[in-house]
């Protein structure tokens, strides 16, 4: 061999390991298969992506590999008249892998192009994130589809890191009448009713902010003349590079004056209407209109979840109505009835909007009291109580008193853990209060 | 403590074997070596890998195994048991039955998967399965 000759060949071996390595790198899987899915050449990203799905641990044959996600590959081969072209083009194809409790859903995107008789080409990807970002983007988008095509009805203010507001400006004028010195520097809670929030749900609004990329609420919120409207709040965490940062003159991510959430606040009084109505009568008991059982257990474990993340009390009043089936078996059901929805007004307006009240059984009523204490919760259960026992119900056979007994629960912090045990010594303390006499609220300190 | 014959691919503590051996020691080996460091760049590749794959060594130290390597082992079956064993700080051993793409071919293997608690180099060793 001259030397000519082994220089062409040490260049066409070079060239042929640096073709080998684009494959080997490129970050999509391709592959090339014969009319019945026999695997003639893939590189690793193919196998990376296919290996997880295969049952017998060999990569022979693409039909039977995608056999539980695409069972119709085969035939789609067959039906395809072409001689050649795309047989499938992007489908995307779910499919399971790891094992035990690390299973995970992943959507592969596949295309498979004819190119000869017996010859095919596939591309294979994981799209899983990808799909996963349109679908945020989506949502996202509709938002802002929904903001900007009736600029009337929001307000868009920056807020500092203990959600504070940091500027004025017109939409807050717009929105609920707002003026400069009724905002700035006025924690979130300003735009909410009174009892509508608390310095802790503002906290977990935040909080969730900063976890999960935005905090979604609606709920009434409240104008300057005191008129409430319904409306949703979403924040959004911001991000400032650090030279915007020194733009601002604000030296650090920690100062005060630099925004740390964007706040978004939308009148949705024309929107209210069928949404809300859906909502309710999924959350609603329908003799009471209290929340229902289902809602009240949804709330309670969410709100279990936020003290998680940063403990604050939380206490749970249980009330039942005292000898219920009396009045029942003297008067009747429907007057039974109408003294139930008459202790739930009584309670619905004896408890802030940030507590949730609910009907969890025929005469038994819950109240969850967030960021509450024993002596807290104490204090409103005894107040309802004696109102109670002051303000017969108006029936159909005339006035009919019904008095309540209560049994409350706190939990002083997280680590006392879960619901069920919140419920439990809630039950014992009503158990309690009906045997020392009815009429009367028993709390159980915490952590006994 | 010196290895008289050459290490076999199934050896129990192959691991301590395969550190203390240099580039010449696991070029003598009658599989494929590749080690890698905790952040997954290759440190080792011998001649029975670099056959197999059609690499040469200077082409693959220093690039990261799993995504410009190795893509292939880049699922849970692999990678994810080197992560879980340095998260866990838990010894690992295993073979498993596996498919290469070596030159694009499929080709089934032996894989044996290597690391241990306080110990940065991992190995992946590959063994060619003969068609039976």
């Amino acid at each position: 061999m001259d030397a000519a000759e082994t220089l062409r060949l040490l260049a066409l071996e070079q060239d042929h390991e640096a073709l080998l390595q684009f494959v080997y790198m490129a970050p999509v899987g391709l592959l090339q298969a014969c009319g019945d899915g026999e695997i003639v050449m893939l590189n690793p990203a193919s196998s990376q992506l296919l290996m997880p799905l295969s049952r017998d641990g060999s990569l022979d044959n693409l039909f039977t590999l995608l056999q539980v996600a695409a069972p119709d590959l085969q035939d789609r081969v067959d039906r395809y008249s072409g001689a050649n072209g795309l047989v499938c083009d992007g489908i995307h194809l779910s499919v399971e892998t790891g094992r035990g409790t690390q299973m995970e859903r992943r959507l592969l995107s596949f295309s498979l192009l004819k190119v000869s008789a017996d010859r095919y080409m596939a591309l294979l990807q994981d799209v899983t994130e990808q799909v996963r970002q349109a679908h945020r983007l989506q949502q996202q988008e509709a938002w802002l589809a929904a903001i900007l095509t009736s600029v009337t009805d929001y307000a868009l203010v920056s807020l500092d890191k203990h959600g504070r507001v940091l500027e004025w400006n017109d939409s807050l004028q717009r929105i609920g009448g707002f003026g400069p010195d009724e905002v700035v520097g006025r924690p979130l809670s300003v735009f909410y009713p009174d009892g509508a929030i608390t310095p802790d749900r503002v906290a977990d609004h935040l909080c969730e902010a900063r976890l999960g990329g935005c905090s979604l609420d609606t709920g009434w919120r409240v104008r300057t003349d005191g008129s409430r409207y319904w409306g949703s709040t979403l924040i959004t965490p911001l991000r400032l590079a650090t030279g915007a940062l020194d733009a601002l003159g604000a030296g650090s991510a920690d100062s005060e004056l630099v925004p740390a959430y964007c706040l978004v606040l939308r009148d949705l009084t024309e929107h209210r209407d069928t949404a809300e109505l859906a909502r309710l009568a999924a959350v609603c008991d329908h003799l009471t209109g209290l929340h229902n059982r289902r809602a009240f257990f949804d709330a309670a474990e969410r709100e279990i979840r936020r003290l998680k993340h940063r403990p604050r009390p939380l206490s749970l009043v249980l009330f039942d109505a005292d000898h219920f089936k009396r009045v029942n078996d003297t008067h009747g059901h429907p007057v039974g009835d109408a003294v139930l929805r008459h202790i739930a007004t009584l309670l619905h307006h004896g408890f802030r909007e940030v507590d949730v009240v609910a009907r969890i059984g025929g005469e038994e009523f819950a109240v969850l009291l967030p960021s509450t204490d024993l002596q807290g919760a104490h204090t409103v259960a005894e107040r309802v109580c004696r109102k109670l026992a002051a303000t017969p119900a108006t029936t159909t056979a005339g006035e009919v008193l019904c008095t309540v007994s209560a049994g409350i629960a706190t939990m002083a912090d997280c680590a006392a853990g879960d619901l069920d045990a919140l419920m439990q010594r809630a039950d014992q303390a009503l158990y309690a209060a009906k045997a020392a006499g009815r009429n009367r609220v028993c709390g159980l300190a915490p952590g006994r | 403590m010196s290895f008289s014959v050459p290490l076999d691919f199934a050896r129990p503590g192959a691991l301590d074997g395969l550190l203390e051996l240099d580039s010449e020691g696991l070029n003598a080996l009658a599989f494929g070596v590749i080690g890698f460091d905790g952040a997954t760049v290759v440190r080792d590749y011998n001649d029975c890998e670099s056959r197999m794959a059609g690499l040469s060594r200077d082409k693959v130290i220093g690039l990261p195994l799993f995504t410009a390597v190795a893509a292939c082992m880049n699922n849970f079956m692999v990678a994810h048991r080197f992560e879980e064993a340095a998260e866990t700080g838990t010894e690992l051993d295993t073979t498993l039955d596996y498919v290469l793409t070596l030159r694009m071919r499929p080709q089934r293997v032996r894989l044996r998967l290597l690391a241990k608690p306080g110990e940065a180099r991992r190995f992946v060793l590959i063994q060619r399965q003969v068609a039976a």
